[in-house]
């Protein structure tokens, strides 16, 4: 690829631009700032010198130094800086057979601190993303209760509101590797992973409403969906801190996570938190549906299938280095990942160099919150030597992350849900991160 | 006697209301309505393993094979083995301890009420919720059947749905974990002689956005499917010499109007199998695989789409399956399609 000189390059742009009209000359100006950036990036990967072609470095005064930006509402809702338009979710498509019933994975190798941004969150539909009009949304609450019961968002917003900072994650997160490591990036090794602050109220207080009935010891929650996903939950778990949710980091919900209506089990498998929620039925026993039979039971090496295997237990990875993110030169660096528990807080994590021979404790930063995820630290200088980087959390119950052999052993490598194991990031001396498995 | 000022008696009350959140009627809130038996008889669809929910009515496999066959096996395959990659729902039997379990209907689910509740809540894919409860019964007893659970004639109802038992029934537990205990050792915690290291195969995830040049698969369905049909193109070209158009999916197109109001219902009732071509459908965009269907004429063309067609590559449910569509909304479809299709 011939890369034309800064100088052609804004000869070039000066001239078009010239001859555009006013409105059109700000999309233009955008392209060309882009292209630029494209040019440098491919000059700094290419060759130790850097973008020292760019006129935008000392001593210069960059471009935009030297003209007007965009003014207030020109974008009224507000985007990321194109500059970041690598950050997006991605799926895998051979994972299933179209993208309808289908899941991404968020970026969360591109991600600071513990809360996901709206428009990253994982997705997974079963049906595609509905288009609800709030107005005609209802939530209906029947079965084992005194008074039945219909809502309007209206309604269930005038409730008291509660706000909690809690992750979501899919139980097949990880689940592609049981065999042996064959995604390459943290984005679909772990993406299948978020973290919000969730606002609604606790779906305790609207059964409460509703009068639960002695006998009732399970409700069965199902979506408005074309899939009318459905879910059995234990009354517990809705006595403990299951949150029916309007609101996600401070705007409603988006579509994809189930606008305008989900519920919020924390810390349990993330289909239990069925999105689009349209009806709660209380009853004396679970219903066994397709989601909790057929999909979501772990199959064990002998043939026989756990069930009801509600919670994520304690899991962590690191986010950087990995793969995306590669060692770019020696000297200090700081490793950093995430830690999440189904069970409660984080109490600890350890960090392993050697594939899990010796450990030394990490930092937790940050909030340390139940049932989010938690971000560890361990600063440390890296000089080119090969590492086997591995992270293990533990939670307040006392459970530490597993390793995969000892999975292996309990479970086979059939149950697709629910692989909590210690990952190892394999760095090169040239400081490129491949997934690996020790065993 | 004592007798309170009026204006304090006013005062005592308005704060009564004030802090009286518990009303007359026991409710905390008092907030939604109550819900009529009417309302709940047409949003209650959950079926039960003791049958709990089954609405009144029967059908059987005889009745089922023929609704099977348009409204299931395009993408289930006649025989449930499952088109392309979509679901298998029959065979695996004895398979869930092998090296690669085949978990279906037959071999896997613990409750027969499990099928007819997902067939009536999610199935028809295209068309959730448009068929009705004999219909229901039918597929069902049909699904059954194939997977050697039923006999043929076996009057599938609501009265026998909970008696029948699936083979795997006894074989699911109830969550006994945390079952491994994994020590915190913080030193010397494994033998280095005895490691194994494995790396993962390359090529088989979407990693050019961070790997300079990785050929890796395309990032979505869509863009993996094009590759596959632009790696197979060039695969015949190498044999026959011919030449290989290069774009798949042509620029946009100036719509007609029709058109235009057929983008909508084509994306919400016929993408699912023309946006890639699935279970045989001709791909939208993919000019040569309209050209000879056009050529018949538009007026068979939607007359195929509204009343269903089988040719020669696979079976096109009526109206895809979507009943509740109109004439007039499935032909606008069939415009955009074509019109995208040049
Ligand atoms: C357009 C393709 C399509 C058609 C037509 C279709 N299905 Fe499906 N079916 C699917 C997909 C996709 C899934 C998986 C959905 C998911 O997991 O969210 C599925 C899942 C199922 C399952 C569950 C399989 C399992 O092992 O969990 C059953 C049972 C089923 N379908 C029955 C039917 C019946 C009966 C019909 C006809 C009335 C039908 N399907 C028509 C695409 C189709
Ligand atoms: C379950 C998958 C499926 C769905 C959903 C579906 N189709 Fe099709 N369609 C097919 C298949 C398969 C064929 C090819 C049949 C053949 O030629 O063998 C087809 C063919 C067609 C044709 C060409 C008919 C001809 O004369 O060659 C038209 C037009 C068409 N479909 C329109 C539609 C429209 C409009 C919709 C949505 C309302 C739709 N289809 C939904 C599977 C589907």
């Amino acid at each position: 690829m011939t890369i034309p000189s800064t100088k052609e390059l804004l000869q070039t742009m000066q001239e078009a631009a010239e001859n555009l009209s006013k409105n059109d000359r700000r999309d233009f100006l955008r392209k060309g700032v882009s292209y630029l950036a494209g040019a440098a990036a491919v000059g700094s990967a290419g060759a130790a010198s850097g973008a020292s072609f760019s006129t935008n470095l000392p001593p210069n005064e960059p471009i935009w130094g030297r003209q007007l930006g965009s003014g207030v509402v020109a974008n009224p809702y507000g985007e990321p800086s194109h500059f970041e338009e690598h950050v997006v979710r991605r799926t895998v498509p051979w994972l299933t057979a179209e993208s309808i019933s289908s899941i991404s994975m968020s970026p969360i190798q591109n991600l600071q601190g513990i809360i996901t941004p709206n428009g990253l969150v994982f997705e997974r539909y079963h049906a595609g993303v509905p288009s609800i009009n709030p107005d005609e949304h209802r939530l209906m609450i029947h079965g084992l209760v005194d008074n039945p019961l219909i809502f309007t968002m209206e309604d269930l917003m005038r409730f008291p509101s509660v706000s909690e900072i809690k992750f979501i994650e899919c139980p097949a997160n990880g689940g592609m590797e049981w065999r042996g490591p064959q995604m390459e990036a943290l984005q679909f090794t772990h993406g299948m992973l978020s973290c919000c602050e969730w606002t609604g109220v606790p779906l305790k207080v609207l059964l409460e409403e509703a009068g639960i009935q002695p006998e009732g010891k399970w409700i069965l929650a199902e979506g408005a969906d074309g899939a009318h996903m459905s879910r059995s939950i234990p009354i517990e778990k809705i006595l403990d801190d299951t949150l029916v949710v309007y609101a996600q980091n401070g705007e409603m919900l988006r579509p994809e996570q189930g606008y305008p209506l989900r519920l919020l089990n924390p810390g349990w498998e993330g289909n239990t938190s069925i999105k689009w929620l349209r009806r709660i039925e209380v009853g004396d026993m679970p219903w066994h549906h397709r989601e909790e039979t057929s999909k979501y039971t772990d199959l064990m090496a002998d043939g026989r299938a756990r069930r009801f295997t509600f919670v994520q237990e304690c899991n962590s990875v690191i986010t950087s280095p990995c793969p995306e993110n590669p060692i770019k030169k020696p000297g200090f660096i700081e490793i950093e990942g995430l830690a999440w528990t189904g069970r409660g807080k984080i109490k600890g994590v350890d960090v392993s160099f050697d594939g899990g021979v010796n450990w030394q404790p990490a930092q937790l930063k940050g909030l340390v919150l139940d049932k989010a995820l938690t971000r560890f630290s361990f600063q440390t200088k890296w000089s080119g030597q090969p590492w086997l980087l591995q992270s293990r959390a533990y939670d307040e119950t006392g459970y530490v992350q597993p390793t995969l052999a000892q999975l292996r052993e309990q479970r086979g490598v059939n149950s697709i849900y629910h692989k909590n194991s210690i990952h190892t990031w394999q760095v090169q001396p040239t400081g490129e991160v491949k997934n690996v498995q020790v065993t | 006697m004592f007798k309170l000022p009026n204006i304090f008696a006013v005062t005592l009350l308005s704060v009564a209301m004030v802090s009286g959140v518990v009303q007359a009627d026991g409710h905390k809130y008092n907030l939604g309505a109550p819900a009529s038996a009417d309302e709940i008889a047409g949003w209650d669809i959950d079926i039960r393993p003791d049958g709990m929910g089954l609405p009144v009515g029967s059908g059987n496999a005889l009745d089922g094979e023929a609704e099977y066959e348009t409204q299931c096996a395009a993408c289930h395959g006649v025989f449930g083995e499952g088109e392309g990659r979509w679901p298998v729902l029959t065979g695996g039997e004895g398979t869930l301890s092998d090296e690669r379990p085949v978990k279906t209907v037959g071999s896997y689910w613990p409750y027969a009420s499990t099928l007819f509740d997902y067939i009536r809540r999610a199935m028809p894919f295209t068309a959730p919720m448009s068929l009705s409860d004999k219909q229901v019964y039918g597929i069902t007893a049909y699904v059954l059947y194939m997977n050697e659970i039923i006999e043929e004639d076996f009057e599938l109802s609501n009265e026998n749905l909970a008696t029948i038992r699936m083979p795997n029934e006894d074989n699911f537990y109830v969550d006994d974990r945390p079952d491994v205990k994994n020590p915190r050792c913080m030193a010397d915690c494994a033998d280095v002689s005895s490691m194994m290291l494995a790396s993962s195969l390359s090529g088989v995830t979407p990693i050019g956005h961070f790997v300079e040049g990785a050929d890796a698969p395309a990032a979505s369905h869509e863009g993996q499917h094009n590759l596959e049909t632009q790696k197979e193109a060039k695969r015949k070209a190498e044999i026959t010499g011919e030449e290989v158009s290069e774009s798949l999916s042509a620029e946009p197109a100036m719509l007609s109007v029709q058109a235009q109001a057929g983008e909508e219902v084509y994306k919400g009732a016929c993408f699912v199998c023309h946006g890639s071509g699935l279970a045989g459908a001709p791909k939208v965009g993919d000019a040569t695989a309209w050209v000879e269907r056009v050529g018949q004429g538009m007026n068979l063309v939607i007359s195929h789409a509204l009343e269903g067609y089988s040719g020669s590559t696979g079976f096109m449910p009526p109206k895809g399956g979507r009943m509740d569509l109109s004439d007039e909304q499935v032909t606008n479809a069939v415009h955009f399609m074509v019109e995208s299709s040049h």
